[in-house]
């Protein structure tokens, strides 16, 4: 049933697997593809992936640095998988713990791991099982309680007390009857009915002794079942001038006063059967710890002392509930510093499968080990998954002869036109020519806006430097068309007049408004600008996650190809307003798994800069 | 009485010894003081001498093992260490390990495997670079026009790393995956590395400055005025073809030209 199941180590050596009958492809491909978008986005915080047809579950070793994983098809619904991976990850760390204990990466080159017949010996015992559950089958009426009722019993009177409970106490009497073997003769439901000759107290005292002899419990507690008078239960202290007295306060033994009254009240027979259980108590908690020391002591390998240092110095285990409460602080602390709070809460849980079961070096505290692991996989996320150089792509699309053409698009008020404009600059300072697409034909002033841009960046660069042709220039169609249109015309013109780079700025939309959206998706789809850029803010907090999915989702569902065109990259801006809360740029990468492309970290046009992975962590992680 | 009698005595004898010490001390002073020097010298010797010693050991015998994802670094490191085939999967972690040149004079250097991925390697290879003594830098030979600028843009953040510029590591790049029959010569990826190359140092040295202000890797490669070459590098280079699969599966890797690589250095 499994299409195949594969260990291999971190290091990416492959020590066994196992291809089930009748699978032709190599599973070399959908196992990449796990471990490139799950296991490196940080995203294993659920183990389950599909790829095509395939579902694959996996399961790390942290220990030993090993990957389980185990692919079926989709459409199959096996139980027993998840329960099967962990059976098979302890029976493999078991068998091979001599040879998984070396050290280096020699160790999983010179072994050989033959685990074939473990593995269908557990395949096999998984399956049985899951198909053993048979349902349980239903009582028949003589097994039931019902029949055991007396009719009368079942009949509610008003003074029906007396014969309720007649009822309940032969319904009592059968049903223990009825335990000690398993089915209900004939024979004792007469026996019970018979009781109802005998009056009330002899059924009693009859039930009494049929129960202690059954259960044999030392008669001495309970020969006093009807007590004399229970106990008054708690009584108010009163406390003489508002407990001022310290005299009167102190309840020790010598001091007996005040608290004589309370202390009468407990019979004395029960005092003596106390004493002698706190002993037994006392015994008991040293009898526990003494062998609990042993045991930790035999578990440290050597005896008494040494075996308690050495669990206190190093190589001990990392478990779920060691790191719980640092994880706590540590999601705390993200949210406190602008992540959005599902983001933080995942890439927690991420960070505690990587560390599950790892050994920790000598004198580092599990503090230290999580901090460092999250740090870790925070700057993962923030590296770029592809090579982020713009001006390289220009140049090849100029070799190309055609226009690259950049879209920006994002909510209202993010600076999307401020950005446009500073990065029109640079690509002007770097020797290319612009053509600025006033596609937002909504917002008022906002084609007068890219006007004055326009000027004053041409004024800034003076004609001569492009061949006499000016290095900025404005396609604009006024208000109140369609976005779309006005785009591919604006590109075709870029190819006519051999512009270098088309920058297509897009009116402000929130992610909800339907209509908007699927205007957007159109203006995308139809004219497949080489880069989407997603303009967002640095001050943007949980709602980054809000727009990021539903922009991308806006794009995929209205695009008509298989292949649709999504964002791109991420244009984060407003920087220079939070001081230490760049969260923002950590929700925003999780999200999309894009880079952040430019940063904008003021109003001017020099205020543009690129992202320092390293910069943005140290920042996030400080205290 | 008597006791104070004895300590007196004591005393006084206590003093005479303190005097016939230091009057020993005086006698014997120049050769004394002079022992005491020479000791000293001696012990700070020693410490400067196996600080250098150790400091040099420490420093510099890696070998790291770079390349875009899929490009075979993992089944290179298994055919240098043990010569066997092995399935690989993508790696996460780096492995490293001892590798031995199999003539008798190369040394014995640790071979680092770095992955791939472009989320890992930045991280991984900052660990590593500055013990390297080589870097091996694998590449796909058979999807190399599509990769071409992927992979320029890698050797290039390397080669205008600070401390990798200044340790001039030996650089060799393997063009791997030969045994494909759409595979290039290493002599065509090494005039098409250099052109990308030639193109990436003006964009990257025009590139943004990152936000606090830091600027990366101000090492201009090559010389000004002058299209790129990799000669014009202080690193040795050398180019060379390899096969880590070999052309049947069980069958010998074509790695003999790294291993004599490898032992020269």
């Amino acid at each position: 049933m499994l299409d195949f199941f594969s260990i291999f180590s971190k290091g990416g050596i492959v020590l066994w697997c196992f291809q089930g009958a009748g699978v032709s492809e190599s599973f070399t491909g959908p196992v990449n593809a796990l471990i490139r978008s799950v296991i490196l986005q940080e995203r294993s915080g659920n183990n389950s992936f599909t790829h095509n047809a395939l579902s694959l579950k996996y399961k790390l070793d942290n220990e030993f640095e090993l990957v389980f994983v185990v692919g079926f098809q989709k459409i199959l619904t096996l139980t027993y998988v998840d329960k099967f991976i962990d059976d098979v990850q302890l029976h493999f760390r078991d068998r091979y713990k001599n040879e998984l204990e070396q050290r280096g990466a020699l160790k999983f080159l010179l072994n050989n791991f033959e685990f074939g017949d473990d593995f269908h010996r557990l395949l096999r015992e998984a399956e049985v099982s899951s198909k053993a559950k048979a349902p349980a089958s239903m009582r028949n009426f003589n097994e039931s309680e019902k029949s055991k009722k007396t009719v009368k019993s079942m009949i509610e009177t008003k003074d029906g007390d007396k014969s309720k409970e007649q009822g309940g106490k032969k319904s009592k009497n059968a049903k223990k009857e009825g335990e000690k073997c398993k089915r209900l003769s004939i024979k004792q439901i007469t026996k019970a009915n018979g009781n109802e000759g005998l009056t009330q107290e002899e059924i009693i005292e009859r039930n009494r002794a049929k129960f202690i002899s059954k259960h044999k419990i030392s008669v001495v507690l309970y020969s006093k079942s009807p007590k004399p008078q229970k106990p008054k239960g708690k009584v108010n202290r009163v406390w003489d001038m508002s407990g001022k007295s310290i005299g009167e306060l102190d309840y020790s033994g010598t001091n007996g006063n005040n608290s004589s009254d309370a202390q009468n009240q407990d019979p004395d027979a029960t005092a003596e059967p106390f004493l002698h259980l706190n002993l037994l108590h006392l015994q008991l908690i040293w009898n526990v710890h003494s062998v609990w020391f042993l045991c930790r002591a035999k578990k440290g390998g050597f005896g008494g002392m040494f075996g308690m240092l050495k669990g206190l110095v190093g190589s001990k285990n990392l478990t779920q509930e060691d790191m719980e409460p640092v994880l706590e602080k540590m999601r705390d602390h993200l949210i406190a510093k602008n992540v959005a709070a599902e983001i933080s809460s995942q890439l927690c849980n991420s960070v505690a499968k990587k560390l599950e079961g790892k050994v920790m070096g000598t004198f580092t505290t599990v503090a230290s080990t999580v901090k460092q692991a999250l740090q870790d996989s925070l700057v993962q996320i923030l590296q770029p998954k592809r090579r982020v150089d713009i001006l390289r792509d220009v140049l090849e699309a100029r070799s190309q002869r055609k226009p690259f053409v950049i879209t920006f698009c994002g909510v209202n008020g993010v600076g999307k036109s401020t950005n446009l404009a500073k990065i029109s600059y640079w690509l002007i300072e770097n020797g290319f020519t612009v053509l600025i697409a006033a596609c937002d034909t909504f917002r008022a002033g906002a084609v007068e806006q890219l006007r004055t841009h326009q000027r004053r960046l041409n004024s800034l660069h003076p004609l001569e430097k492009h061949g006499g042709q000016p290095a900025v220039q404005l396609f604009e169609k006024g208000y109140g068309k369609d976005a779309a249109g006005i785009a591919m015309e604006a590109i075709a013109f870029a190819r006519n007049q051999v512009f270098d780079v088309v920058l297509i700025d897009t009116a402000g939309r929130m992610q909800d408004n339907g209509p908007l959206m699927t205007a957007l998706a159109k203006l995308i789809a139809v004219n497949t600008p080489d880069l989407v850029l997603f303009v967002g803010e640095a001050l943007v907090g949980n709602e980054a996650v809000d727009q990021l999915v539903k922009f991308n989702q806006a794009l995929a569902d209205h695009s008509k190809t298989d292949k649709p065109r999504l964002i791109d990259g991420i244009v984060l801006t407003k920087f220079d307003t939070i001081d230490d809360k760049v969260g923002a740029a950590i929700s925003m990468t999780y999200i999309t798994g894009q880079p952040i492309v430019f940063v904008g970290t003021g109003q001017t046009y020099s205020d543009l800069r690129s992202l320092n992975a390293r910069a943005v962590v140290s920042a996030l992680m400080k205290a | 009485m008597d006791e104070k009698i004895h300590l007196d005595l004591q005393d006084f004898s206590e003093e005479q010894f303190m005097e016939s010490f230091l009057k020993e001390i005086q006698s014997e002073e120049a050769v004394f003081i002079l022992g005491i020097f020479l000791a000293l010298a001696l012990v700070v010797l020693t410490v400067v001498f196996f600080g250098n010693f150790w400091g040099s050991s420490k420093a510099r015998n890696a070998v790291l093992l770079l390349g875009l994802c899929d490009s075979g670094k993992t089944l290179l490191f298994t055919r240098l260490l043990l010569g066997k085939f092995v399935r690989t999967q993508t790696s996460i972690t780096e492995s490293s390990a001892t590798y031995k040149s199999k003539d008798d004079r190369g040394g014995s250097w640790t071979l680092i495997d770095v992955p791939g991925h472009e989320s890992l390697r930045v991280q991984i290879v900052e660990k590593h670079k500055a013990v390297a003594r080589a870097v091996v830098f694998v590449v796909d030979s058979s999807i190399f026009q599509k990769d071409v600028r992927d992979v320029a843009e890698f050797l290039y953040s390397i080669l205008t790393d600070n401390i990798v510029a200044k340790n001039a590591p030996t650089l060799v790049v393997a063009c791997n995956k030969q045994d494909i029959s759409m595979a290039k010569s290493a002599k065509l990826i090494q005039q098409q590395l250099e052109k990308e190359m030639n193109t990436l140092r003006l964009t990257r040295s025009a590139a943004l400055s990152s936000q606090d202000g830091a600027v990366g890797g101000s090492v201009y490669l090559g010389k000004k005025g002058k299209d790129f070459e990799f000669s014009q590098l202080p690193n040795r280079v050398e180019f060379i073809e390899c096969s880590a699969r070999g052309s049947k599966d069980d069958g010998g890797a074509d790695i003999d030209a790294i291993e004599k690589c490898l032992a020269k250095l």
